[in-house]
């Protein structure tokens, strides 16, 4: 099927209305239809804006790293509730939880009920196939790969804005949340670095350079609470892109060849074993 | 346990909507007020989906949204507070919100409250045409607008703020 998507399917799609088969084949066209991917990711940023403008948690909690965002507006619902209804700074409601502690009727010391127990054991096992088998379970971020795509699509070319010389100079500029010591990568030159949008916050874009004179780009975006992803492998826009999560932090990798890519993702510290997971090899 | 959970996030999601799809603060005019509809809301939905065998929790969720939107659009209607631009005052939860809050609040109702459910409650197409007793078809022409007007809205609000910096003049004070 190559001709162009139904609005009506297209919106569907967004919205997750599609059932499974039609959602299979809906992604087969988006893979090789830049154009209706570009409509898909308008819509569906347009999606998270409206649903973070009004204070509702992200739709699909993996993709946004959404289980802490959850957990914000959790805590911020807490902070912001009160008995008269009028709205509270989020310090002064921890002030308030901190004094009422002392007070606060102790909990029973022995053992829990059985059911306590049965979830913990449910818990455990869940953690440990999701450790043991990360392959299966567990992946970046779709929104960290399609923003470190399209940074390094936008702004790789472009004239870095802090001077890679001087890592403290740029970690000054950049603050430490934001500023990782970038990995030195065997044949590529670091040339500095560029504040870029990524998928939920701030991020920074190294640029380097092969021997060949081509850019290569790493986005490094602060994440909270996200799950530790292994490194995966994907195309975008005639970009080879790969990206992990790990450390409180999504990481993109983006060239136009895959040994730029293999030797940046080595160098951030992933083994042979990762990058052939990854379809990617060292040069 | 999960009952009184998953009520508890139907609320929520209630709340959500009904904040972002309300423009008349005299609708529902204090935060008391609210979880009493709410509460009410459900409650209804439940009881009148007792006797029906089959029917779950969605069906209970889809009553009370399509509940809301009725007493809405009746008010609306009797005071004719929701025409283009006619809303009376600007409600706190939009004041000094993003352009995709304000966006969303000057779209006419009947767009608002399709890209609202769909969006903002998480509501398939077919459950929001079953609450707002609008065929499938409508819901997804009205959908596809609100989407439009709404894209056109954030870029002009994108394209303001970048040329603001070059027309903004300031001027000394003594």
């Amino acid at each position: 099927m190559t001709g162009r998507a139904d609005p009506a399917e297209t919106l569907a799609y967004v919205d997750d209305c599609l059932g499974p088969e039609a959602r299979s084949a809906f992604e087969v066209r988006l893979k090789v239809d830049p154009e209706l991917r570009r409509e898909v990711a308008q819509w569906e940023s347009q999606n998270r804006a409206i649903r973070a403008a009004f204070g509702a948690p992200p739709r699909n909690a993996l993709d946004l790293g959404g289980a802490s965002n959850e957990n914000i507006v959790r805590r911020s619902g807490e902070a912001m509730r009160s008995g008269d209804g009028a709205a509270r700074p989020l310090a002064q409601a921890r002030k308030r939880r901190a004094a009422a502690r002392p007070i606060a009727k102790p909990r029973p010391s022995g053992p829990g009920p059985s059911a306590r127990r049965l979830v913990g054991a449910v818990a455990l096992a869940a953690a440990i196939v999701w450790v043991g088998l990360p392959s299966l379970g567990l992946r970046p971020p779709a929104a960290l790969f399609a923003a470190g795509a399209a940074a390094a699509h936008a702004l790789a070319d472009q004239p870095v804005e802090f001077a890679a010389g001087d890592p403290a100079a740029l970690a000054l500029r950049l603050g430490p949340r934001l500023a990782l010591a970038p990995p030195p990568a065997p044949g590529l030159q670091l040339l500095g670095a560029r504040l870029a949008p990524g998928s939920q916050a701030t991020a920074t874009l190294y640029v380097y350079e092969n021997l060949q004179g081509a850019r290569v780009a790493l986005m490094v975006e602060p994440l909270d609470e996200v799950a530790a992803a292994p490194v995966r492998r994907d195309e975008i826009d005639g970009l080879s892109v790969a990206a992990w999560t790990g450390a409180g932090y999504g990481f993109v990798a983006a060239a136009a060849g895959d040994a730029d890519i293999a030797a940046l993702v080595a160098a951030a510290g992933a083994d042979d074993e990762r990058l052939a997971e990854a379809g990617l090899q060292r040069r | 346990m999960s009952s009184v959970r998953e009520w508890s996030d139907d609320a929520g999601a209630l709340r959500r909507f009904g904040l972002a799809l309300v423009r008349d603060d005299r609708f529902v005019f204090d935060d008391v007020a609210a979880s009493a509809l709410i509460e009410k809301l459900f409650r209804q939905a439940s009881l009148t989906l007792v006797d029906c065998p089959g029917a779950d929790r969605r069906a209970a969720r889809v009553r009370a949204f399509a509940q809301f939107v009725r007493l809405y659009r009746r008010h609306a209607r009797r005071l004719a507070v929701d025409e283009d631009g006619g809303w009376l005052e600007t409600p706190p939860s939009a004041r000094g919100c993003g352009s995709a809050a304000v966006g969303v609040r000057a779209l006419p109702l009947e767009l608002r409250e399709a890209l609202l459910l769909v969006v903002l409650a998480g509501f398939t197409h077919r459950e929001a045409a079953e609450a707002l007793d609008l065929p499938l078809a409508v819901v997804i022409d009205r959908l596809a607008r609100a989407r439009a007007r709404l894209a056109a809205h954030m870029a002009a609000s994108r394209e303001a703020a970048v040329a603001w910096p070059q027309s903004a003049h300031l001027r000394i004070v003594k």
